[in-house]
């Protein structure tokens, strides 16, 4: 059974006076340990799908479910344990006035989970673990860059243990060798624990690299779903995804 | 000297109080750059140090009449900034008032920003219901004359310095809710909200470890700045005889005494007042010093 | 002769914790051709691109020991002088449309001011100019976009709108910085094609300033790569593949590929040489 699925979801708002129906009817669902993606253009809806399921944005049609369970109404504390979520803006995601200590403490003490000097030991294995070195505990996200920020922010959502990490396009604000770098963390950290991603993002090759699956998205609806082998094999049906595929692979095999 | 300065600019500090002291000392460094807030804050000093050291520096006892030397000028042998009406040195009364001002402008912060800020937050963050009944709270308390506020509440608590403070703390408080919800409306969506109520963070959590320090430097500039109109509003209340009581040396009061003597002895009523002016001249600079140092948006980079 | 010729720029920032060089010491000629500067953030491009037109805001500072545009000595002319060449003989087209342009003010009012204050042309000529204008980037209802507003058009068409409007006076130097970074990839291929189609037509120098190195490559004759400040490598574009600096190497390699391999991307292990 799938650890995520999402059956016919709709999301609708208003924003500046303008109604959007942002998610028209999109279904999917993440097998436990996999790796989904979620690729299209701006305003395709695929963050808004994420958002949805972080309560962030209201679902007005379809479900949610996680293990089979619908997931509740109040996104409650247990839920903060399985699921959390990388920002795509690692220089708006970390609270400009606390230091990475607190940053990284402050889920453990709204969790109530290592005290003490079992907490600081949490926070310096967790900075081990996405290759920070100790002294950047007590340092201010301005003093960081934008890689290292991200960092942070992915040891934030790795500190309650959760099963499944939402990615919001968690490399695009990032330079082309951060970046790599950054994919390459989430990876290794994905095979090490297990996890389960659900990533969005604009670039193709980025969840082509990183995932299993993909849904190409458009406006809101989901165009084609397609598995890693079917987009190496050119194997697709929609000419949406050809032209995104297009356009992708223009732009990076232009070297060679 | 170098050894403590390294350790406060430390780019890797070793606990949160180095990390927030390095923070400090830079805010500082950028202080010491403006000349103005530098001179703001030297009278702020120098009035914490009058009101500390008052029985040091006062050359005479401020409440011992003397009517044989009464209004003296400024500069006679013994009293260099002359004497009242009951003969009373007007120097160790300014020294001893400066601890009047400071007790009325320590009890205005303590309560006001405060307010305004748990108010302001509060209302910021939840929207909606709890924002419009707030908000309109504020607008109420916002649409009265502070001054007539002021005198109504003491009007009907009776006169003295307490009652005075409480009844500016009263109007003095929907401007920094004002203040401290527009800052929230723009630091309630950000990502790093959004991430701590993901990590399951209850309301109160939020609103007072996250949103509440991203306020607190434009509410901290904005009571600095007022701090002016409240030293002058609790002089006018002095002046009218409903804040401090004779023979308190207060500054406002002291003015309203010395008024019946204006033209011939002009000292009497010119050296409280000059006091007042410089003191408020000193918290308006250091505000605006402030201002540039603390900005969230500034401080960024 | 080449157009714009820069020799040993420097743009140095005085910080708290002592001045800071962002551009340390960058040389290069650009005749009307593509020239295209390449690097990561903080690697001094844009800055490079801005010094240019002198657009360096205080605490920076620029120096140069030679900085001249078609026989004009940029460092050393007055900032009267400097007003006229910029947007006029120098044009500068930046990522995003939506700080670009002002938003309370209709499109068409925006591209016929220039026109009809600094040229004094007539509403109606200047009206023609601007809706030629629109056509040449390709803006299929031209009439209808001149009455809109910035936030009534999509990045696209903002950023077709903002070339259309630096290429109006006809410059001889366009700097774009990272024009089409903030558009949708589909998007992007279609500006790229009509900025390089007026740039060959019309004959102009070009700065081309981008992270991407694979895009710069297609679309510029030379490539500049810049790293913390200094240029490390130049090259043919189209011999980019051939590139020798290893950290021009790093930055073609760490971009995953579609149909790619598995494995972790190949990452950049910086150099402290480099810096030299």
């Amino acid at each position: 059974m799938a650890l995520i699925e999402i059956d016919d979801l709709h999301v609708t708002f208003d924003a500046k006076g303008r109604h959007v129906h942002a998610v028209r009817g999109v279904s999917l669902a993440v097998a436990a340990r996999a790796s989904y993606g979620l690729v299209g253009e701006s305003g395709s809806g695929k963050s808004t799908i994420l958002r949805a399921i972080c309560g962030m944005a209201p679902v007005t049609g379809g479900e949610i479910r996680i293990d089979g369970r619908a997931i509740p109404a109040r996104r409650d504390r247990a839920f903060a344990r399985r699921v959390q979520m990388v920002f795509q803006d690692p220089y708006a995601s970390l609270h400009p006035r606390h230091t990475i200590d607190r940053t990284l403490g402050e889920p453990l003490r709204i969790h109530g989970v290592a005290r003490g000097t079992e907490r600081g030991r949490r926070i310096l294995r967790a900075l081990e673990d996405v290759g920070l070195d100790p002294a950047f505990r007590f340092r201010f996200p301005h003093q960081l860059s934008g890689g290292q920020r991200q960092r942070v922010a992915i040891a934030r959502a790795l500190m309650l243990e959760p099963e499944i990490l939402l990615l919001d396009e968690p490399t695009s604000a990032l330079d082309a060798s951060v970046q790599a770098e950054a994919l390459n963390l989430l990876s290794r950290l994905r095979a090490e624990r297990g996890l389960t991603f659900l990533m969005v993002s604009h670039d193709l090759a980025v969840i082509d690299h990183m995932c299993d699956r993909l849904t190409v998205m458009k406006e809101g609806r989901a165009v084609e779903a397609l598995d890693h082998a079917q987009l190496a094999r050119h194997d697709m049906k929609a000419d949406y995804t050809r032209e995104l595929f297009a356009a992708t692979t223009e732009r990076i095999a232009a070297a060679e | 000297m170098t050894g403590w300065r390294a350790w406060l600019l430390d780019p890797a500090p070793r606990s949160p109080l180095q990390a927030r002291l390095g923070q400090a000392w830079l805010g500082w460094l950028r202080l010491s750059r403006n000349p103005l807030a530098l001179i703001g804050l030297l009278i702020i000093v120098a009035l914490l140090v009058a009101a500390a050291l008052a029985p040091l520096l006062a050359t005479h006892d401020p409440y011992v009449q003397n009517l044989a030397g009464r209004l003296q000028p400024p500069l006679s042998p013994d009293h260099w900034l002359g004497t009242d009406e009951f003969g009373r040195d007007i120097w160790s009364r300014l020294v001893y008032g400066a601890r009047i001002t400071l007790y009325i402008v320590a009890l205005v912060t303590v309560t006001a920003p405060v307010v305004g800020l748990i108010i302001g937050t509060v209302s910021g963050y939840f929207g909606g219901i709890v924002d419009t009944v707030l908000m309109r709270l504020t607008d109420i308390f916002l649409a009265f004359p502070r001054l007539i506020l002021a005198l109504a509440f003491v009007a009907a608590l009776g006169p003295g310095v307490e009652n005075a403070v409480l009844a500016i703390a009263l109007t003095a408080w929907p401007p920094y809710a004002r203040v401290a919800r527009a800052e929230t409306l723009t630091v309630r969506g950000a990502d790093y909200i959004a991430a701590i109520r993901l990590q399951g963070a209850g309301s109160g959590r939020i609103i007072f470890g996250h949103v509440a320090p991203m306020c607190l430097p434009s509410v901290i500039v904005r009571v600095t700045l007022d701090m002016a109109g409240i030293i002058l509003t609790a002089a006018g209340l002095g002046f009218l005889g409903l804040g401090a009581q004779p023979p308190l040396p207060e500054w406002g009061l002291m003015i309203s005494s010395g008024r019946k003597f204006l033209f011939e002895q002009w000292w009497v009523a010119t050296m409280p007042g000059l006091a007042i002016f410089i003191v408020s001249l000193g918290f308006n600079l250091l505000g605006d010093g402030l201002r540039d140092v603390l900005d969230p948006r500034g401080s960024s980079k | 002769m080449s157009l714009l010729e820069i020799e040993d720029l420097r743009v140095t920032f005085a910080t708290e914790a002592g001045p800071v060089e962002a551009v340390r010491g960058v040389s290069f000629s650009l005749s009307r051709e593509r020239l295209g500067i390449v690097g990561e953030s903080g690697s001094g491009k844009t800055m490079t691109g801005r010094s240019v037109l002198r657009l360096i805001r205080a605490p920076g500072r620029i120096e140069a020991r030679r900085m001249s545009f078609d026989g004009i000595d940029l460092a050393r002319i007055p900032e009267r002088e400097m007003r006229a060449l910029r947007g006029r003989r120098i044009a500068m087209v930046m990522q995003d449309p939506k700080y670009s342009l002002n938003p309370v003010m209709r499109v068409g009012r925006q591209l016929t001011e220039g026109l009809r204050l600094r040229d004094g042309m007539s509403a109606r000529a200047a009206r023609a100019k601007a809706l030629e204008a629109l056509e040449a980037v390709q803006i299929r209802d031209p009439e209808r976009v001149l009455e809109a507003y910035p936030h009534e058009l999509s990045g696209g068409m903002g950023q077709r709108v903002m070339i259309a409007m630096m290429l109006i006076p006809e410059p001889d130097l366009l700097i774009a910085d990272e024009p089409t970074s903030a558009l949708d990839v589909t998007v992007q291929a279609e500006v790229l094609r009509i900025l390089d189609g007026l740039v060959r037509e019309r004959g102009m120098g070009l700065m081309f300033i981008s992270h991407d190195l694979n895009l710069v490559s297609r679309f510029c004759d030379r490539v500049l790569v810049m790293y913390r400040g200094r240029i490390v490598e130049e090259i043919e574009a189209n011999r980019l593949s051939q590139a020798q600096h290893p950290y021009t190497r790093g930055l073609l390699n760490c971009l995953p590929t579609i149909g790619g391999p598995r494995q972790p991307l190949p990452t950049l292990t910086r150099d402290a040489a480099w810096l030299e």
